[in-house]
């Protein structure tokens, strides 16, 4: 799942590394705390776990084998921030280090799997292990389902930010710049395949692994529910939450700003580029009209609005799924101060 | 407490069962867990590979790794940007020149590089040369249905062609990843990673930071040893076939075992942090100095990168 | 390398007790460690901690350098008592970690920094010391075990014997008076558990406190003008001169430090655990 370079557009990536930066931030300052808290090690152990199952082999039925990511089995382990920190230090290192997945897509590959996936997978864990007592059948489940629904949050983003290369960065002629594959062909290709494969590999080997520590070693899994315990949350997501909303309101600006500026200089092939895109996406329009129906989106292909439009769509689609996650965080930590 | 009540049981004596040794002529397939261990101490002996490599005396060895870092996320910039096959191409040809000066063999370096992401990432392109994926001029039509053909509700179109567009697209595609993958490689291989990490400070990466990635490269190599030492037990303890079912209990198993001796081991590794002096705020020595070689290239790629894009631009 | 730095606390002579370790007992959630352990060190002595697999000893070691605090019983070093609130005072523990240094019985757990150099450095540098001090003992360091073309390759890509030296050095470069040696020989080749005996026996002479753990007897009569002896039931089975403890034989047999037979005698003149060790002692001792 990891983007490499190439796969998307300098914009693109541009657009998620400052994306990562509160996330970065916040992770940052719990870093220190984590530190004094005599976690340092216990994080880069963490990430140096991900990094070595992520070469394990797993046979999977029909003789071929895959790989797990882990990072929801991370995050059950370590808490979702720790092991927010955790993933990003594995991608670093497999990016900057052993030349695996991009360095400007880094911020790209920190989303959806250094973020997305241990946060969503977490919680989903967390809703369905509610109550649950430790060592319980519930438990081993309730983490499958969370690396299951974890894994597809990640590859659902890091097919809209593959799709939307293939619908609007193209030559004057058409031609693909990078990934040639839209929205409509990379969102369900890869959907397909990790809805029904790939992500109950991941929810098997969390589950297993889950269950190997709750009867060998189930103070690890402790660990974490005992930790999150001593920590004070609300308040150190704010600054979180007021990044990424900055961030939903100006990357998308940014990024309109940015595409046509750096796609062809004079007026006349802008006009010609942006000529084309609409028609390459007339496959979009019912479904834009379907989800906002009170934009009045041109049904001429031949006027600019239609392609900024759909480029704000599709922006907002990735991040508003960010933003509910983010909502879902700020909620879960917000009702356990009520409790406290 | 002496053995001297050992004596060992009267099956231990005995030898193994079938111990004659004939061929059945069936290959034993190669399981998972052999795949596994060549995977694990592939990436040992690569990057032990690469560390030789990055400390022999090339171009690319002697240049400031804070320089060089950024050199390169502008040169990753630039071959994002271009449009242009033939300067794409162009660039990818100066990787491997650049890979030569440095003392890589060019063999060993392109062989590296491709069997990576590009030759993957030239396999998914494929559809996308088809009208069928992407609309577009057909430059060989491969079939022509004659009439409008429907899949489902989906429209293929009336023939099956490869297009100019899918074709161009195609080949930018792959070269702008060959030269991206190139230009990643190239910077591991070329600098020893103490190196690279240091300059991730020139980033205001927080020390914190750079400290648990120093610390988590040097697990990797502990844990990538705990697994190969799992893994090899197992196959040697394993004469005939295990089903996929034992292999998924095995590897899943052993993850577990790793994670708990990990665990224990972060603890380590913090009491030996402590005991020399560490109390939360890592400390580092900077020893870098910028020379002129040093200038020079930033110079160099500063120029290359606005040369590329202007040229890309007239091009286009 | 000799030189001290004695920051805070009394000034420590040859004879004063460094360490007051007294009535201690430690276990970790079930399992017990330590038994109510009681013993004093002089300062400038060189002590060997004997015991089989399990008795305690790195658990002790991990006492005495603060990094684990009894669950009974108090361990005073220079004078202070060793609890998590002296630590959190910045002043005590700076000195503290100045003055004493661990090496662990695990190496792979002690070498965490990219390079061989900047692992020595780690020490020296977390103990705020000045950016020119750090780099000349780094240098006269690895000059001291030979370790210059190593400077700049990862600690972890090292063999077992290269990897226990770097440990030491890293210790070394703080240049503590007390140091405490967990299993220094452990799986290491004769050539180097040599190498490792005689640096320690020179540590001892320079006046550094040596406390060392170790089954190895050999390693222990070389360095130790004393040993204790933890048995396997957690408590102190033996404290005397290493001869006199090393010369009885029911003890080193009670606390399962050697056996009865079968035993070899080829070749093995400095590992033989038997009753007649004094027949081959070495003049030189102390
Ligand atoms: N981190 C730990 N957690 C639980 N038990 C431990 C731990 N470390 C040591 N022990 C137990 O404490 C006892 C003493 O161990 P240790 O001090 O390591 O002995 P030695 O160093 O003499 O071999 C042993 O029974 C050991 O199993
Ligand atoms: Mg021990």
């Amino acid at each position: 799942m990891h983007i490499p370079d190439g796969y998307i557009s300098p914009q693109t990536a541009g657009g998620l590394w400052a994306l990562m930066v509160p996330v970065w931030y916040t992770a940052g300052y719990k870093a220190k705390r984590l530190l004094k808290a005599r976690q340092a090690p216990l994080v880069a152990i963490g990430a140096a776990f991900t990094f070595v199952i992520m070469m394990f082999n797993i046979p999977v039925p029909g003789g071929t084998t895959g790989h797990a990511i882990g990072g929801t089995l991370v995050a059950v382990v370590l808490g979702p921030w720790t092991a927010v920190i955790a993933l990003t230090v594995a991608l670093v290192i497999q990016a900057l280090f052993f030349g695996d997945g991009g360095l400007l897509a880094l911020g790209a590959n920190c989303l959806n799997i250094g973020f997305a996936m241990p946060v969503a997978g977490y919680y989903v864990y967390r809703v369905f292990s509610l109550g649950a007592a430790p060592g319980s059948a519930r438990q081993w489940l309730a983490a499958g389902v969370g690396a299951y629904a974890g894994i597809n949050v990640a590859a659902f983003l890091t097919a809209v930010q593959i799709g939307i290369q293939g619908d609007f960065f193209q030559t004057a002629a058409g031609a693909a710049l990078y990934s040639p594959y839209g929205l409509s062909q990379a969102v369900p290709a890869m959907m397909a395949a990790h809805l029904t494969l790939v992500g109950f590999v991941e929810a098997a080997v969390t589950s297993l692994v889950v269950l190997y520590l709750q009867r060998t070693n189930p103070g690890l899994l402790l660990a974490a529910a005992e930790s999150k315990k001593a920590r004070a949350g609300g308040q150190r997501l704010k600054p979180l939450a007021i990044g990424l909303l900055l961030m939903i309101v100006f990357v998308p600006l940014g990024l309109l700003a940015s595409a046509p500026a750096w796609g062809e200089w004079g007026p006349e092939e802008i006009r010609e580029e942006l000529g084309f895109i609409p028609e390459g996406m007339e496959r979009f329009a019912g479904l834009w009209s379907g989800i906002l129906p009170d934009y009045a989106l041109p049904g001429d292909g031949g006027e600019p609005w239609a392609g900024v439009a759909a480029y704000v769509f599709s922006a907002i689609l990735g991040l508003g799924i960010v933003s509910l996650l983010t909502y879902v965080i700020v909620r879960l930590t917000a009702g356990k101060d009520v409790r406290k | 407490m002496a053995e001297a009540g050992l004596s060992i049981p009267e099956w231990m004596r005995k030898k193994p069962i079938d111990a004659g040794v004939s061929r059945n002529g069936r290959r034993r397939r190669t399981s998972v867990v052999e795949r596994t261990i060549s995977g694990l101490s592939e990436a040992l002996r690569s990057s032990i590979f690469s560390e030789r490599i990055a400390a022999r005396p090339g171009l690319l060895q002697r240049i400031d790794p804070r320089i060089k870092i950024l050199g390169f996320l502008t040169l990753l910039i630039a071959i994002g940007l271009i449009h242009s096959p033939f300067i794409l191409l162009g660039l990818y040809a100066g990787t491997v020149l650049l890979a030569a000066m440095s003392r890589i063999s060019p063999g060993y370096f392109v062989k590296r590089v491709w069997l990576f992401i590009p030759l993957f990432t030239g396999v998914i392109v494929l559809p996308s040369l088809f009208n069928i994926i992407r609309p577009g001029d057909p430059l060989v039509t491969l079939w022509d249905f004659g009439r409008d053909v429907h899949l489902g509700p989906w429209l293929l179109g009336d023939s099956l062609a490869v297009t100019r567009q899918g074709a161009t697209g195609a080949v930018i595609f792959v070269l702008r990843v060959a030269a991206s993958v190139s230009l990643a490689v190239l910077l591991t291989l070329s600098t020893r990673w103490p190196d690279l990490l240091k300059a991730l400070r020139v980033f205001h990466v927080p020390r914190v930071f750079v400290l648990i990635i120093s610390m988590t490269y040097r697990y990797i190599f502990l844990l990538l040893g705990l697994a190969t030492d799992m893994f090899t037990a197992r196959r040697s303890r394993l004469a005939g076939v295990s089903t996929p079912r034992e292999d998924r209990r095995f590897v899943t198993g052993s993850m577990g075992a790793l994670l708990g001796k990990s665990q224990a081991l972060g603890e380590e590794v913090y009491a030996a942090m402590v005991s020399r002096g560490y109390s939360g705020e890592p400390r580092t020595l900077n020893r870098f100095s910028l020379a002129g070689r040093d200038l020079v290239f930033a110079a160099c790629v500063a120029i290359l990168a606005v040369a590329v894009i202007g040229g890309d631009r007239i091009i286009g | 390398m000799a030189e001290n730095n004695q920051v805070g606390g009394p000034a420590i002579g040859e004879g004063n007790a460094v360490y007051e370790v007294s009535s201690v007992s430690y276990s970790y959630e079930e399992t017990g460690a330590l038994d109510d352990v009681t013993f004093e060190v002089k300062a400038g002595e060189s002590l060997a901690l004997l015991g089989a697999n399990g008795s305690g000893k790195s658990t002790l070691l991990k006492m005495m350098n603060a990094l684990i605090f009894p669950s009974s019983g108090s361990v005073r070093a220079f004078g202070e008592e060793l609890s998590e609130e002296s630590l959190q005072d910045e002043g005590f523990s700076l000195a503290f970690r100045r003055r004493v240094g661990f090496v662990f019985q695990n190496s792979d757990a002690q070498l965490f920094s990219p390079s061989v150099w900047e692992e020595i450095a780690f020490g020296p540098l977390h103990l705020e010391l000045e950016p020119g001090e750090v780099e000349e003992r780094v240098e006269a360091t690895v000059h001291i075990l030979g370790l210059e073309h190593l400077r700049d390759r990862p600690p972890f890509h090292l063999s077992s014997g290269e990897k226990k030296k770097v440990a030491l050095a890293s210790v070394l470069a703080i240049s503590p008076e007390v140091l405490l040696l967990d299993e220094p020989t452990a799986g290491l080749d004769p050539k180097t558990a040599g190498f490792l005996a005689r640096l320690t026996v020179q540590l001892a002479a320079a006046g550094k406190t040596v406390i060392t753990a170790t089954q190895d007897l050999a390693l222990a009569k070389e360095v130790a003008g004393r040993a204790i002896v933890l048995g396997e039931d957690h408590r102190t089975a033996g404290d005397g001169p290493a001869a006199r403890i090393l010369g009885n034989r029911e003890l080193l047999l009670s606390a399962n430090l050697i056996h009865d037979h079968p035993h070899s005698h080829a070749g093995m003149e400095h590992y033989h655990p038997h009753s007649h060790l004094e027949e081959h002692h070495h003049g030189d001792e102390h």
